[in-house]
């Protein structure tokens, strides 16, 4: 039995002009302890799936899913109350943006003891004492004299460690990383994301992070999701997606990767952009865009279907949504 | 800090100097004289009339009558009142508990109800008890005080009986007033039923007073709280599992309630402005009336010294909302 069970996830925003949905037909397993890597241009709809995941989404969101599973118990039709002992306790979520994301009239150390203080209770001295392990085990240095402080006196990197304190505060088995480097140094970014994945080793937490980064997918994730206009386009093993990629898009996003160009000057890029929640295409939503595009993209959507044609042919995530999957000699053309 | 209150004592000698320019401009600018006044309909002859003004010191050029004023205060002397020949500062001081304690009673009023309803009002925004806090906000922001004091003394005292029409106390009670705060006075004077008697004598001028500053508080309370709520940081307080009053109470309003107090400090000059108005409704033996009735009598000195006391006060009740400002705002604390 997975750890979460997603099977068909749809996210609508309800706006003044109507109702537009985000996100529609997510199907995403994950097993204790695994790693999933998330991927996908900007407005794919990561973020939205994750808050989703967390209850998160601003009032005017209307979830639905044919099951939302975590640990066996069903997310949807679960009452607030226990809802919320399961989030910041069982799932932990960090962001993008440290510095943003922690509250600037409150101390460090106030805003990690208070979700031990709500999830695990203890004493004052016990919570304290857990306060400044946590941050020892981020990498903060003199971690009983942070407590006091705010977050406007840490840089970035350390605001990011300490949103990791927080989140790993009450084991959670879930950690979901929405871009965690994103907003930081390119020096810091590498720190931060090695910190992540010894975490999780340790621990032994099912980790989902969401990035831009290919690259970052390639070293860390164990499976691999790729996003294309809030759908999921293709899923599998990080070996199979990066050696065998099926969906155009997923072709395209490995050809703009820098290592698999070198000496080059330019890169590849994917002409057009990924179109918004009000002015999706009729038929495959990536067909404006893609090279092997046919008559019958433009016609219906394709359904997201597992494929067995290529990789390692016993994985049963293997899924991809197009009706002309690259083949062996086109995945060659991006294979470095 | 220090040198941020350095500075900012060091601005209130300008300040202050201009508010003796403008006190003593107006004050002057007021047709009619004082002994013109006190001769009433009967008239006085020239002669005479001259000869009064002149042992007043009240023909010398106005520049003189300046410095001369400027002068006495330097050595802290407000002068002595024309008609009552009191020093003006022990009028002052006989009088400003009266005021101090209606404008108290009327702030409280204003916070108690402003900054919950505000709250409430940004929370549920778009609802139904947002409209009808704004609206009500709104008409009670435009009611002139004395069309709405009288309302309300025509329904609560004259229809319903509830509420005494004028004045601190009953007359039927006398005691002595060593404070001159007549909630605390009439503790002290164990007699009963008097405290009782003074609170339904604040109860209808607390409300009047406070109508003004309850409307501003509670409009900025709410955009304060909608915007405080769309910021990160709130979602990382909701990701840790804290029930929505935590979030609220704990996280957005310490935010929230930064900008408010700024305008919780400006209040306080209009709080003084009103009470002028709301002690001539209620006959409140307050400075309020006393600075009216020193009009009617152009009773200069009292005038001068009264606005300008009050004046005195405001600055320093700005001052030290901006010392607060810098105490519940982490970030300029540590700018500074
Ligand atoms: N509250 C909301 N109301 C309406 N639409 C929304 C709302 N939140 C997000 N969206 C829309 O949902 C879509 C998906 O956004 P999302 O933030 O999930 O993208 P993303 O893949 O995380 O992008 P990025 O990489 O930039 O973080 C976007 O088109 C966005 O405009
Ligand atoms: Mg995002």
């Amino acid at each position: 039995m997975p750890l979460l069970d997603i099977q068909n996830l749809s996210v609508a925003f309800q706006t003044r002009s109507g109702v537009f949905s985000a996100v529609t037909d997510i199907h995403l397993t994950l097993d204790k302890g695994e790693v999933l890597g998330v991927v996908g241009e900007s407005g794919s709809g990561k973020s939205v799936t994750m808050l989703a995941m967390m209850g998160l989404l601003p009032w005017n969101a209307q979830v639905t899913a044919d099951r939302f599973s975590f640990d066996d118990q069903d997310m949807l039709s679960m009452p607030e109350k226990a809802r919320r002992r399961l989030t910041g306790n069982d799932i932990a979520m960090i962001f993008q943006e440290p510095t943003t994301s922690l509250n600037p009239s409150f101390t460090i150390g106030f805003q990690i003891i208070e979700a031990l203080k709500i999830h695990e209770g203890g004493s004052r001295r016990q919570r304290r004492e857990r306060a400044i392990e946590l941050l020892d085990k981020v990498g903060i240095p003199a971690p009983a004299k942070r407590l006091g402080d705010y977050p406007h006196q840490l840089s970035g990197g350390m605001n990011q460690r300490v949103m990791i304190a927080m989140a790993i505060a009450c084991n959670p088995r879930l950690l979901i990383a929405d871009e965690p480097t994103t907003a930081l140094d390119v020096t810091i970014q590498a720190q931060i994301l090695d910190l992540l994945l010894e975490l999780q080793q340790e621990r032994g937490m099912a980790m989902i992070l969401i990035t831009h980064d290919m690259g970052v997918v390639a070293e860390a994730a164990e499976r691999v999701a790729v996003m294309y206009a809030g759908q999921l386009v293709e899923t599998g093993t990080a070996g199979d997606v990066f050696h065998h990629p099926r969906h155009p898009y997923t072709g395209a996003l490995l050809n703009a990767l820098p290592e698999r160009h070198p000496g080059q000057g330019r890169l590849p890029t994917i002409p057009g952009v990924v179109p918004g929640i009000e002015d999706r295409p009729q038929g495959c939503l990536f067909n404006p865009r893609c090279p092997h595009v046919q008559e019958d993209c433009r016609q219906t959507r394709p359904a997201l279907e597992s494929d067995h044609s290529t990789g390692s042919s016993h994985d049963v995530f293997k899924k991809v949504r197009c009706y002309h999957p690259l083949v062996a000699q086109e995945q060659g053309e991006v294979a470095p | 800090m220090l040198t941020f209150l350095l500075r900012k004592l060091a601005l209130l000698v300008p300040t202050f100097l201009g508010v003796t320019i403008i006190t003593f401009a107006l004050v002057h600018l007021i047709p009619g004289d004082p002994v013109a006044i006190m001769a009433g309909e009967r008239g006085i002859d020239p002669e005479r009339h001259a000869q009064l003004l002149h042992e007043l010191g009240l023909d010398r050029p106005i520049w003189q009558q300046y410095f001369d004023f400027l002068w006495r205060l330097l050595h802290g002397d407000l002068g002595r009142s024309l008609v009552t020949h009191n020093s003006v500062f022990d009028e002052f001081l006989a009088l400003f508990p009266a005021t101090l304690e209606l404008s108290i009673c009327a702030m409280v009023f204003a916070l108690v109800l402003g900054i919950p309803l505000g709250v409430l009002a940004g929370v549920k925004r778009g609802s139904i008890i947002d409209h009808t806090v704004m609206g009500t906000a709104l008409t009670g922001y435009s009611m002139p005080i004395f069309w709405w004091g009288l309302l309300l003394i025509i329904f609560f005292s004259g229809v319903l009986g509830w509420t005494p029409v004028s004045g601190r106390l009953s007359s039927m009670f006398w005691i002595e007033t060593p404070t001159g705060f007549m909630l605390i006075d009439t503790l002290l004077s164990k007699e009963p039923g008097a405290f009782v008697d003074a609170i339904r004598h604040l109860i209808l001028p607390s409300i009047v007073l406070g109508t003004i500053p309850l409307a501003v508080i509670a409009r900025m309370t709410r955009s304060s709280i909608l915007e405080v709520l769309g910021e990160d940081y709130i979602r990382t307080a909701r990701a840790k599992g804290l029930a929505p009053f935590r979030v609220i109470a704990v996280h957005a309003l310490r935010n929230a309630m930064i900008p408010v107090t700024t305008v919780i400090g400006l209040q306080v000059g209009v709080l003084f402005a009103g009470a002028i108005l709301t002690e001539t409704i209620f006959s409140w033996p307050g400075v309020g009336k006393w600075l009216i009735d020193s009009v009617s009598r152009r009773d200069y000195p009292s005038l001068q010294g009264g606005i300008l006391l009050i004046a005195t006060l405001v600055m320093l009740v700005n001052l030290t909302v901006d010392l607060l400002y810098g105490l519940i705002n982490p970030r300029i604390r540590h700018n500074r």
